[in-house]
């Protein structure tokens, strides 16, 4: 009667093991082409949010009735997990076949050779001609392509028309200079209304060098938005200084004191409660404007991207879009699936609903861009000569090291530790000895 | 029935002498045969039970760990993953080298101290208000006890908005107060922002104290308590002389384990500042996920297996001293 028990006891415990086993072994295994012959895409998007990942999965159901024998698992990670979430992927070679690739992680996942260059496949796309020039070119380089753009993130002003109203102005700010004189004459903090929501914390440097890239303009290499024609960083430009001081002043004079923490949902918040006038940011803030319940609709507006002295604004457009992963077993449907999104429909309809500037060709001219707070983009796109896009070194392997470093330096200057001029001479110290590495 | 069953101490005896009788020299290797073969499969039995769980530490904890130390020792860079050289102690040099590492050590220092002490006083007081019986106490423990079950990420998320000077409850309620005329700058004046992030960990860790300590609390005899009371000593007496003592062991484990927690901590930091004002508030382990932010793995992973070097001494010396005031 022992033995037999005791035997029983070893069984269960194999037979634990064995399922114990099993298990981890399902759980290993990624999805794939099942024994009917039906494919199986994991699909992994990295700027989640409800509203978005609800729409990718409406234009993936779309895909799945035009294409019979596919189906598409999507994978939406919390954003601030989701880039790490996707390179462990990556790394594994499992599954993922299709991914969000940003600018700012593409030269990561390309050089680690875990991106699929997509570049003899899409000039066959019929839909292929119907993308614009900027989303044709702005994910090809060294003849590569590994993601097609799904939308443009681009800078425009967001303020409240009655507060320019009330202080005696016209219109909007064109410039950084009207900018800070118009957020001047409406700072009042006795009242809680302050003139500009200055980003002092996360991501901080960006208005910095926006400001700084209007300023030198003229002389500014496009396609390499830090460095100026001569091959010198813009920081060391003369105008660069006239820049920093407009820009520091408008902390100074026109935003709340504790805005040197200030990131994005501070800034947001800041406008959409009414408390600030002024707000540099992307379009997909208009979504969240649109539904504030303390300023009614005809309360603000959007102006294009301000300009520095010689009346230009560098536009430094971020992009994002849908890749391929080289391991992928189903590259053959993972690329239909990239081309279906990047069809006019499917990426007109994303473009809008998440408040995008569209990679289609002609998108802009529908009624949805040429209307309310999304006419200064048309105004922009309108004027190239103006608002001169250009392209920020994103994708080199120090732009976070860079980012973390640029805001602690912007937090140092408005806690008074560091001069402007002293922040200058570091970030130009800082891309000399980097590009110099690199070359 | 019992006398049947188990025998009585006459029947047992009786057996014994019986064994002894039919000759227990080769009784004896025949009984050691079959415990031995009992055991073996018992001990096959208990491993077949433990397998999958100690299969699922091993994977899960023990081999990322190895997998991390080993990451220190080399150039592991996100950029190139196809070529990780080994670089010996290089890693560590480069953040001994760095000026940040000062700083992040004494705001380490100043985040430890500041959390665990405030946390231990005011758990104390927690738990000695709630060893005594009152109505509700079990409702009162429970809301008590609810912080501990959310979140550090979203504990600093909430804490970034009520310490926010314009829009923040904090800021609001003291002005109402009259304790300020002015919004205070929490999050951005360097001063500020280390207290207001270590207000929110004292929120957060208070309840662990208290939990342990009123679990401890329950163990100290009502006896020795009334008799104390009978003989008159007061309650400060009672607490100082009866109830801390025989609480002596739980209170110096807790204060080691948050020491070890807080140390390892940085989610409420990074939601609340990111290790700002200019990086006032950065410790070493919002410093480790900088380096992760930047694809730098083998450096994070040097400072990881330092932080682990530096608990792993710091528990050693703990744990003598709490044996030395013990052994007292």
């Amino acid at each position: 009667m022992t033995r037999t028990r005791s035997q029983t006891r070893t069984r269960i415990a194999a037979a634990s093991t064995a399922v114990a086993g099993l298990l981890a072994l399902t759980a290993c295994t990624g999805a794939g082409a099942a024994q009917d012959g039906t494919v199986n895409l994991q699909m992994v998007e990295s700027l989640t949010n409800p509203a978005r990942t609800e729409l990718i999965r409406e234009l993936l159901d779309e895909f799945e009735a035009e294409n019979p024998g596919v189906t598409v698992d999507l994978v939406s990670p919390p954003t601030d997990q989701a880039d790490p979430k996707i390179q462990q992927m990556l790394q594994a070679g499992t599954g993922v076949d299709v991914l969000e690739v940003r600018d700012s992680t593409v030269g990561a996942f390309s050089n680690n050779g875990w991106l699929y260059d997509l570049s003899d496949d899409v000039t066959g796309w019929p839909g292929w001609d119907d993308l614009t020039d900027n989303a044709q070119a702005v994910t090809e380089e060294d003849g590569a392509r590994y993601y097609v753009p799904y939308g443009f993130y681009g800078l425009s002003l967001f303020y409240r028309t009655d507060l320019v109203e009330e202080a005696g102005f016209d219109g909007p700010p064109a410039s950084w200079e009207e900018l800070l004189e118009q957020a001047s004459a409406i700072q009042d903090p006795q009242q809680n209304t302050y003139g500009y929501a200055f980003r002092g914390g996360l991501n901080g440097f960006g208005n910095v060098v926006a400001a700084i890239e209007a300023y030198t303009i003229d002389d500014l290499d496009v396609e390499d938005a830090f460095r100026l024609e001569d091959g010198s960083t813009i920081f060391a430009a003369p105008e660069a200084q006239d820049a920093v001081d407009t820009y520091f002043a408008l902390f100074e004079q026109a935003s709340p004191p504790s805005a040197v923490s200030w990131g994005y949902p501070e800034m947001v918040e800041g406008f959409t409660n009414g408390s600030t006038a002024f707000l540099l940011q992307d379009p997909e803030v208009i979504a969240t404007v649109a539904q504030s319940t303390t300023i009614t609709e005809d309360q603000w507006s959007t102006a294009p991207l301000l300009t520095g002295p010689t009346g230009k604004a560098a536009q430094p457009l971020a992009t994002a879009g849908w890749g391929v992963a080289e391991a992928s077993e189903h590259q053959e449907e993972a690329i239909k699936l990239v081309e279906f999104l990047s069809g006019a429909e499917p990426a007109t309809r994303f473009a809008q609903e998440n408040s995008l500037v569209p990679i289609i060709d002609g998108a802009g001219e529908d009624p949805f861009y040429s209307e309310g707070p999304w006419s200064s983009y048309v105004t922009m796109t309108e004027d190239p000569d103006t608002y001169v896009n250009v392209v920020q070194p994103r994708g080199v392997s120090w732009w976070t090291e860079w980012g973390q470093k640029a805001d602690q330096d912007v937090q140092a200057v408005l806690l008074g530790d560091m001069t402007t001029s002293e922040l200058l001479d570091s970030w130009d110290a800082y891309w000399t000895e980097k590009y110099a590495a690199e070359e | 029935m019992t006398a049947t069953t188990f025998g009585s101490d006459g029947a047992r005896a009786e057996q014994a002498r019986a064994r002894r009788a039919r000759g227990g020299q080769a009784r004896a290797p025949r009984e050691r045969l079959r415990r031995k073969s009992f055991g073996r499969r018992h001990a096959l039995t208990i491993l077949g039970f433990l397998l999958p769980a100690i299969v699922f530490v091993c994977w899960f904890t023990y081999f990322p760990m190895l997998q991390g130390a080993h990451m220190a020792f080399r150039d592991w860079n996100l950029w190139d993953l196809t070529s990780t050289p080994w670089v010996g102690l290089a890693n560590f040099a480069t953040i001994l080298s760095d000026p940040v590492f000062p700083v992040v050590a004494g705001n380490t220092a100043v985040w430890v101290v500041g959390s665990i002490v405030p946390q231990l006083v005011i758990g104390f007081l927690v738990a000695l208000a709630l060893w005594r019986r009152f109505r509700l106490r079990g409702l009162y423990q429970a809301l008590v006890f609810y912080p501990w079950a959310v979140s550090g990420f979203l504990v600093g998320m909430l804490f970034r908005w009520m310490f926010n000077a314009e829009f923040g409850v904090v800021n609001d309620l003291l002005m109402k107060a009259g304790a300020i005329e002015a919004p205070l700058p929490w999050l951005a004046e360097p001063g500020l922002a280390m207290v207001a992030v270590i207000m929110a960990n004292v929120w957060y860790g208070v309840t662990f104290f208290a939990i342990m300590i009123l679990a401890a609390l329950q163990s100290v005899p009502d006896e020795v308590l009334e008799a104390a009371a009978i003989d008159g000593a007061g309650t400060v007496r009672r607490l100082f002389s009866i109830v801390i003592p025989y609480i002596w062991t739980t209170l110096a484990l807790t204060v080691l384990l948050r020491v070890i927690w807080t140390f390892n901590s940085p989610e409420i930091i990074y939601a609340m500042t990111g290790g700002g004002p200019a990086g006032r508030t950065h410790i070493i382990t919002t410093w480790m996920i900088q380096y992760t932010q930047q694809g730098s793995y083998g450096l994070a992973s040097a400072i990881g297996l330092a932080v682990m070097a530096v608990l792993f001494v710091f528990c050693a010396f703990y744990l003598m001293a709490m044996r030395r005031v013990n052994e007292r």
